[in-house]
Formats: C-alpha cells, sequence, structure tokens
C-alpha cells in the first residue's frame, strides 16, 4: 500500500515538476548573450532527422487532430514531412520545388508559384535554423528562458503574415541547442503544435529522400 | 389455296398495321414521358407527403452524429487544387462547425453553419468572397440537410430500388435518395427548375457514415471528394 501511495506521489511531483517547466519561462537577462549562444543552432544545424508529432487545437473540439511521421532536413534548403498518420502523405521542398505525393498521386510546385506553400517553407527552415529570429523586419522577438529550454515568441509584422498568424512560438533544448517544438498560434487563438522526438541531428541523410518519384 | 392465301395476306396486313400503330403510340408514348419527366420524374410512383419534423425519417445519420467527424478533403476549384483535413462538429441543435486545415494544420477556412445559414469565423483571402462562400453554404446545407422546405414527399422507385426523400421549396428541389436494399442515402441532388445544380456521391458506408463522397457542381467548376478518417 505504502508503495503504490509513494508511487503516485512521486508521479505527482514528477508531474508537477514538468507543468511547472513548461509554464515557468522569463525573460532573458542578457539578450545579446542568449543571441550569441543561439546563432550556434545555424551552425550546428546541417542536417535534422526526426520523427514529429503534430497536434491541431481547435476551439470547437474537445480533443485535438494527431498527426504523425517523419522529418528530414538538409542544409540549406531540403526539407521532407512525411506524414504517416492519419494517412501517407509526402511533402518535399527541394530548392524551389515543391513535390507533394498524396497516398499515390505526384504533383509539383515551385514557390513561386504557390505563396502559401512558399511561405509555409520559409517559416519552417526559417525556425530550425534560426534565421526567422533574426529577421527583425518581418517577426518582432522576445526571448524566454527556463532551465532547460529557451522559448522564443515572434509575432509576424507584415500583414499578409499576421492575418493567418498571431505568435510562433519555437522552443529550444539548452543541452544541444536544437529546436524540440514549434507552436504556430492563429488569430483565434487555434493552434498547430508540432514537436520533434528522437532527434539525430547532422547524420547523412540519402539524397533520395529529397526526390519523389 | 388462293382464299387461304387472301386470309393470311390480310393477317399479315393487320399485323403490320397493328405494329405501326404500336410503334407510333410508344414514340408518343415516349414523348409524353420524356415531358412529364421535366417536370416532374417522380410524378408517377407512389408517394407519401411527410410533415417537417418527419425529416428525421429520412435514413441519413451524418447530420445527427455527435461525434467529431474528419474527412480528408480534395477540392478543385476551377484551376487551384486546395487540399487537408475537413473537420465536422455538431456543436448544438442544427448548428455545425466545419473548418478546414491544411496538412500542417492551419486553417483554410472555419464556418459556423447555424439553421442553414452559413457564419465565417475565419476565412483566407482569395477564398473569402461572397460568390464562393454562397456556394459553400449550399453544398454544406446539402450535406448536412440544413436548408429550409416547404414540403417533404417520399417516392417509391420500385423498379430501381429506390426511395426518392423529395424536399421541395418553390422551383427548388433537393432530393435524397435512398437505396432500399442497403437502406442508406446514395444519392443527393439539388434541382433548380429541374435542372440539376449539384450531385453528391456517398459511397461505402462505415456504420452510418459515408467513407468517401464526391460532391459536383455542375454549372461551375468545382469539385469536392471526401475521404473518411474517423
Amino acid at each position: 500500500m505504502t508503495k503504490i501511495l509513494s508511487t503516485i506521489l512521486s508521479f505527482l511531483i514528477f508531474s508537477c515538476i514538468l507543468y511547472a517547466q513548461d509554464k515557468d519561462f522569463k525573460e532573458v537577462n542578457d539578450i545579446n548573450k542568449t543571441q550569441t549562444e543561439l546563432a550556434k543552432l545555424s551552425k550546428n544545424t546541417n542536417s535534422i532527422q526526426s520523427t514529429f508529432i503534430q497536434e491541431k487545437h481547435l476551439s470547437f473540439l474537445t480533443e485535438n487532430i494527431i498527426s504523425k511521421g517523419e522529418f528530414y532536413f538538409q542544409s540549406p534548403n531540403k526539407l521532407r514531412w512525411e506524414y504517416s498518420e492519419p494517412f501517407n502523405y509526402i511533402i518535399v521542398f527541394n530548392d524551389k520545388n515543391i513535390l507533394i505525393k498524396d497516398e499515390n498521386k505526384l504533383s509539383t510546385f515551385d514557390t513561386e508559384s504557390n505563396k502559401m506553400f512558399s511561405e509555409i517553407n520559409n517559416m519552417m527552415i526559417g525556425s530550425i535554423k534560426g534565421s526567422l529570429f533574426t529577421d527583425s523586419e518581418r517577426f518582432k522577438v522576445k526571448y524566454l528562458e527556463n532551465s532547460s529550454q529557451y522559448l522564443l515568441e515572434l509575432d509576424p509584422k507584415l500583414p499578409e503574415m499576421k492575418s493567418m498568424i498571431k505568435t510562433i512560438e519555437i522552443y529550444i533544448d539548452k543541452s544541444d541547442i536544437s529546436v524540440s517544438s514549434i507552436k504556430m498560434i492563429e488569430s483565434s487563438d487555434d493552434y498547430t503544435s508540432i514537436k520533434f522526438v528522437n532527434r539525430k541531428m547532422n547524420q547523412q541523410i540519402d539524397n533520395s529522400k529529397f526526390n519523389l518519384k | 389455296m388462293k382464299s387461304e392465301f387472301r386470309i393470311q395476306k390480310i393477317k399479315i396486313l393487320h399485323i403490320i398495321r397493328n405494329s405501326k400503330f404500336v410503334i407510333l403510340n410508344s414514340i408518343f408514348f415516349s414523348i409524353l414521358v420524356v415531358i412529364s419527366s421535366c417536370s416532374n420524374p417522380y410524378k408517377k410512383l407512389s408517394k407519401q407527403d411527410y410533415s417537417h419534423s418527419q425529416i428525421k425519417n429520412i435514413p441519413y445519420a451524418l447530420p445527427y452524429s455527435e461525434k467529431t467527424i474528419i474527412y480528408k478533403t480534395d477540392i478543385r476549384f476551377y484551376k487551384n487544387d486546395i487540399s487537408g483535413l475537413l473537420i465536422i462538429k455538431k456543436t448544438d441543435e442544427s448548428v455545425y462547425r466545419i473548418a478546414l486545415t491544411t496538412q500542417f494544420g492551419l486553417k483554410i477556412f472555419d464556418f459556423e453553419l447555424n439553421q442553414g445559414n452559413l457564419n465565417v469565423k475565419y476565412c483566407v483571402e482569395y477564398l473569402n468572397k461572397k460568390i464562393i462562400l454562397n456556394t459553400f453554404e449550399m453544398d454544406f446545407n446539402l450535406l448536412l440537410m440544413q436548408m429550409n422546405f416547404e414540403s417533404l414527399t417520399a417516392y417509391d422507385n420500385k423498379m430501381e430500388s429506390q426511395r426518392v426523400w423529395q424536399l421541395k421549396s418553390g422551383k427548388l428541389n433537393y432530393n435524397y435518395i435512398q437505396n432500399i436494399n442497403s437502406d442508406k442515402i446514395e444519392n443527393i441532388r439539388f434541382k433548380k427548375r429541374n435542372s440539376e445544380k449539384i450531385s453528391l456521391g456517398l459511397h461505402s458506408y462505415k456504420g452510418d457514415i459515408p467513407e468517401n463522397i464526391s460532391l459536383q457542381h455542375h454549372n461551375i467548376k468545382l469539385e469536392m471528394n471526401l475521404k473518411l478518417i474517423q
């Protein structure tokens, strides 16, 4: 009985710590120092391979909509999102080309002809590479931290971006200066959060991952 | 012998005359059928009138489902392809939220359909035009059976194993076509002065909810294909 109680108690304490970690973000004291620290992000990130879990929150739903898959990034501008849930869907950004495989149908676009995809591409690569929060023309940036993470809050300045997104939150682990999650909050407060788990940094990624046939 | 031959000849002539009559008759009859089908194709079928509140007799569960329904959706609108997840949630009696998000989660639109009226909570700029919103209003009203109507009549088409539930409002007809064998609504047709404007096919039911829905407009280049996820 005492064993069960102590397990429950330790679980509760652990949950409280986790909760506190998540909430306890304060503005950083020295922005310049943080910026120097975060500059490592773009230097350190040549490639990423990771599982991702995407959660969509809509105010009128009690449960979030979950999507999952594999994520690949190769510097400077190659990206592959391979969704396996709730259905198979692959989107590849390779320089100026966008390739989409929707179940078995392949389609190609170029980023110039599709503004929305181009914007998403810039946002994702910019978040991961760290170029987004140095883009003071397009974003107002707030630097926060807790004991284990940095949190960057980016408010878009351009009206076309503002109409889609209120704030982008980028969570960066202090241990290896890598992005652990991104949260895109819309003006209605509905949000999409993407968590990167089992991240493998700077490992060789086969070039075929950025081509679709 | 000769008289026998004459009798046969008369008989043959009679048959020819008769068959001419039959052919003429059948042409006349087909013209009649075509004319009558222009006015109401179900006129000759046995029918039964229902009151407004008996709309629940239509075996169509989608509008009444309390669950969150998610369809993988592809919309082709002229040369634009829009794809993502369509989320349908009944939030109250005759009130629905209908949202489309991209694969990455960003919202394309978020509508409330309240007693058949579409209210825009959010819509990307390129779709936020009155004519497009009116089209969506009509489409979702058809899908969720939310339109206003004056009368409800069911026609039994035994030859086709169908029962046609017809909601009528002036010159507008909304036909929910039930397959008698499967007991499911498999087609929805919207007609204005008997010319078809929108048709929906509902296939492979999973319980009460159709797994595949294809919606097609006949006067504009707009089609939607939905595939059930949840």
